[in-house]
């Protein structure tokens, strides 16, 4: 009798990643088959209607980029403080905070020309983002604390921070006593690129690819990959890790805070409580799926944001919330367990059940 | 059940035959066969890489042969796991001990084998009981942690026997204990082998296998090149020749050559350990070119600790470092290498090289800061680099954009001690360069570093391998409790004077610190 087992594969499929995704994707459909029918729901239907929501034409595309903006920084904060075997999950606050930075100098900038006050609200949010990692990075590279708690504590902290300021100093006496911040002025928007698409598009995807090379081309991203793969071999190289991990920690917060800034400017009205939107928690999914490299992130949140579009998307067709939300999670999760298995190959090996004794020997 | 007729001899309690077991690259089992009697210690020898712990793990049920049979009493088995082994009887006492450290020895011995209720008072005198049966010394109220390895070890065959195991497997069990303690464990297997149990005892020690196992099989390259030799019948040389086959275990002594002046000179050296504790009590030595100086110890006696306080890697409490005269008692690891400081740590994978990364990355592990176009590394250069690497030292490598971690280890070594060369240092600071290596690594290895001491390289090389230290060194320097206690000349020395120094106990009138 042969049995099929998994394999570890001595080496990575080149390209397995993506095709890895196709294959969990089309699983993930086929299981979503059946949810949907058991719904009452023609599956057809639905899936051509989050396709064309998504993807299906250029104001698709745009509602799509939009989302993935937000998703690919936030994978990408995760994933630079992940190649150096950090853990960041602190995205959400450092969203939170770097809009707050934003807002603040929105507030006071009103009458500032619009490429100015753009630039110095980004800035801002960069700041403030890297501000909340900087706790955190310090009490890890000084004396060893677990970034994973420190950052998740924040996030909790800079939520509250919002949610007090849109209640108290920064509410709108004109929101008749609603707590709502005010609106952002106009020349403090993102210009749009086309349909709803805004300028943060362009922007996201140039600061993934900045740092996708400095990490997988610079001396620097050397130094963070040696560091990531073993402390004491850096510490044999002469990379002095308390340095790095201060530098790589803060500027993953300031990378979350910058997503922050774009996504107050160029697709909130204003910030509010909800602005974070769990996107810094995605992010931890988003930097997984794309094996923490900072080059895979961009590709992962366009899918991740396609997915998210699409799934919202068939709530129109009386399709319930929870059904969507559950046909999201069984598309990423058919795609992040097809990366796993894909390092796997399966071999058959011979027998399987303890056979009784042919000849009585026990005594 | 039919019984066997009287007169046939019983079924062995272990049976293994025609078992082949590939891995990538590797085979690392090719028909090999074992046979082991009931109420025996039996010995597994061969070298690394010989397949004797794939082998075992076959037997315990780790790995699933890819052809082959396994019977246990003369039943023929197909395990899937190591449950499904020890439901047959066969217990495995891995090298790195399984417990948890704030567990106490009677819970650690009864996890996943006891009653969903551990009425402690019960089982600890329960554990006792069993423990006292085979002579195993142990407290069952006291947790792991605070616990000697040779006390670990016993917590980890009680396991195995408070889960009725009756073929009970030890993977080189002598490795992590002082030489007392061995003799105690070759004691206690003595026990448990009187007892009717059967022992399967994988060791490279041959003086441990002549001590107290009864018979012998020999592994080399996946295949058993002699079976069930009796111990009293034989003796170490012949079963040492068994195991390297025609190739020769170790390099030729190398010719002498003329030392130059002091290279490398630590005076009065002292650092902690990894718990605090004062490692190194003032170490002297001098290291001159063209000679390599070695230093032997029986494992935990500041070795580790000297080698990481030389390279830069772990503070110091006093004393100095010079190297040609350049005092680096306080330079970071960068800095000694520039000041021409090679070191081969004796931790591979974790300290000299980086596993996630590729070839290339770690073949420019020293010199990454001079391959550069500003800020960006010039990768044409650092190939280069890897493919002189490689070539000038015979790695074989799959793609250099591979992750190093698919290397085997005497191909992992040449890349590292290569990389240290390629430097042109004028020290050597070898840790263990040789270990876990297989014949050929070993000579390469060896045959380098006499290459170096031919080029007026200064080398101090420590080893837990007597017989290496004893070919290759020039002056051998004995370390017991993190002080230098003796010196010997290698070509004069007798084995058993080392020993003794290696305890404690030095010539009278040998050099102490």
């Amino acid at each position: 009798m042969r049995w099929p087992v998994l394999a570890r594969r001595d080496q990575v499929l080149r390209g397995g990643q993506p095709l890895a995704f196709g294959v969990g994707l089309v699983v993930a459909l086929a299981v979503g088959v059946f949810l949907l029918l058991g719904s009452g729901h023609d599956p057809l239907r639905v899936y051509a209607r989050m396709f064309d929501a998504s993807l299906g034409d250029p104001r698709a595309w745009s509602v799509t980029l939009n989302r993935a903006v937000p998703l690919g920084l936030a994978g990408l904060a995760v994933a630079v403080a992940g190649s150096m075997g950090l853990w960041n999950i602190g995205a959400e606050g450092q969203i939170m905070a770097g809009a707050m930075g934003a807002a603040w100098v929105a507030r006071i900038g009103g009458g500032w020309p619009g490429p100015v006050l753009v630039t110095a609200m980004l800035a801002a949010a960069v700041v403030g983002g890297g501000l909340l990692a900087l706790g955190p990075a310090i009490a890890r590279a000084r004396i060893g604390v677990n970034e994973i708690i420190t950052t998740l504590m924040l996030n909790e902290v800079a939520i509250r921070l919002v949610q007090w300021l849109v209640h108290g100093r920064w509410k709108d006496p004109g929101s008749h006593n609603f707590p709502l911040a005010p609106m952002l002025p106009d020349n403090g928007r993102l210009p749009t690129l086309f349909e709803r698409a805004h300028l943060g598009v362009v922007l996201a995807g140039i600061v993934i690819a900045l740092f996708g090379l400095a990490v997988s081309r610079t001396a620097w991203g050397y130094e963070l990959r040696v560091a990531g793969s073993s402390g004491a071999t850096a510490r044999y190289a002469g990379i002095s890790l308390k340095r790095k991990i201060l530098t790589v920690m803060v500027l993953s917060g300031g990378v979350a805070g910058f997503a922050g800034g774009v996504e107050l400017s160029g697709n909130a009205d204003r910030i509010t409580e909800g602005l974070s939107n769990g996107f810094g928690f995605a992010g931890i999914i988003v930097a997984a799926l794309a094996l923490m490299r900072p080059s895979g992130v961009a590709a992962v949140a366009l899918l991740f944001g396609a997915v998210q579009i699409g799934g919202q998307s068939i709530q129109t067709m009386g399709v319930s919330s929870s059904v969507s939300t559950i046909l999201q999670a069984l598309i990423l999760f058919g795609a992040i367990a097809a990366g796993v298995l894909g390092r796997y190959r399966i071999q058959m090996v011979a027998g399987d059940t303890v056979e009784t004794p042919s000849t009585g020997v026990e005594s | 059940m039919n019984p066997p007729p009287d007169d046939a001899p019983p079924a062995p309690a272990v049976e293994l035959s025609g078992i082949w077991k590939r891995f990538p690259g590797v085979v690392a089992n090719a028909g090999a066969h074992l046979k082991v009697r009931t109420g025996t210690v039996h010995a597994v020898l061969g070298e690394n890489g010989a397949g004797k712990s794939t082998l075992m793990n076959v037997l315990s049920g780790v790995y699933r042969p890819d052809e082959g049979e396994v019977r246990i009493d003369g039943v023929v088995h197909h395990f899937r796991s190591p449950s499904d082994a020890l439901a047959a009887g066969v217990g495995m006492v891995h090298q790195e001990f399984r417990l948890v450290p704030s567990f106490t020895v009677a819970e650690n011995v009864v996890l996943g084998a006891a009653e969903r209720i551990v009425r402690r008072p019960a089982v600890e005198s329960a554990v006792a009981e069993l423990a006292e049966r085979f002579g195993l010394a142990t407290e069952p109220d006291r947790p792991v942690w605070q616990l000697s390895m040779g006390e670990r070890q016993r917590v980890e065959i009680l396991k195995a026997l408070w889960r009725d195991a009756r073929i009970l497997i030890l993977d080189e069990p002598t490795a992590v204990l002082t030489p007392g303690e061995a003799d105690e464990l070759g004691r206690i297997l003595r026990h448990m082998a009187d007892d009717d149990r059967t022992v399967v005892f994988i060791s490279h020690k041959l003086h441990e296998v002549t001590g107290f196992c009864d018979e012998a099989t020999v592994l080399r390259g996946g295949e058993t090149v002699a079976a069930s030799l009796p111990v009293s019948e034989t003796d170490s040389s012949a079963l040492a020749g068994l195991m390297v086959g025609s190739s020769p275990v170790i390099s030729e002594r190398p010719p002498p050559v003329v030392a130059g002046g002091p290279k490398l000179e630590v005076v009065g050296l002292g650092c902690l350990d990894d718990r605090g504790l004062q490692a190194l009590h003032g170490v002297d030595l001098t290291v001159r070119a063209g000679e390599i100086v070695g230093i032997a110890g029986v494992a935990g006696n500041g070795q580790r600790e000297l080698a990481q306080a030389i390279a830069g890697l772990r503070p110091t409490t006093g004393g100095t470092v010079h190297m040609d005269g350049m005092d680096l008692t306080a330079a970071t690891p960068r800095q000694r290498f520039g000041a021409g400081l090679g070191y081969i740590p004796e931790d591979r994978m974790g300290v000299g090289l980086a596993p996630r990364l590729s070839v290339t990355d770690n073949a420019i592990l020293r010199t990454y800061s001079t391959h550069r176009r500003g800020p960006f590394l010039d990768h044409e250069a650092a190939v280069a680099h890897c493919r002189d690497l490689v070539e000038r030292f015979a790695v074989r490598t799959g793609p250099l954009d591979q992750p190093i971690a698919g290397l085997s280890g005497g191909n992992l070594q040449r890349l590292l001690v290569g990389r240290e060369l390629s430097g042109r240092p004028g020290v050597v600071l070898a840790a263990q360069p040789t270990r876990g290596l297989d014949v050929q690594g070993v000579k390469a290895i060896q045959d380098l570093l006499v290459a170096e001491r031919g080029a007026g390289v200064a080398i101090l090389l420590i080893s837990e391998d007597l017989d290496e230290l004893l070919t290759l060194t020039d002056r051998l320097l004995v370390m017991h409790g993190g002080r230098v206690v003796a010196e010997f000349d290698p070509e004069l020395a007798g084995r058993h004077e080392i020993g003794e120094a290696m305890v404690g106990h030095p010539p009278v009138g040998a050099a102490s610190a």
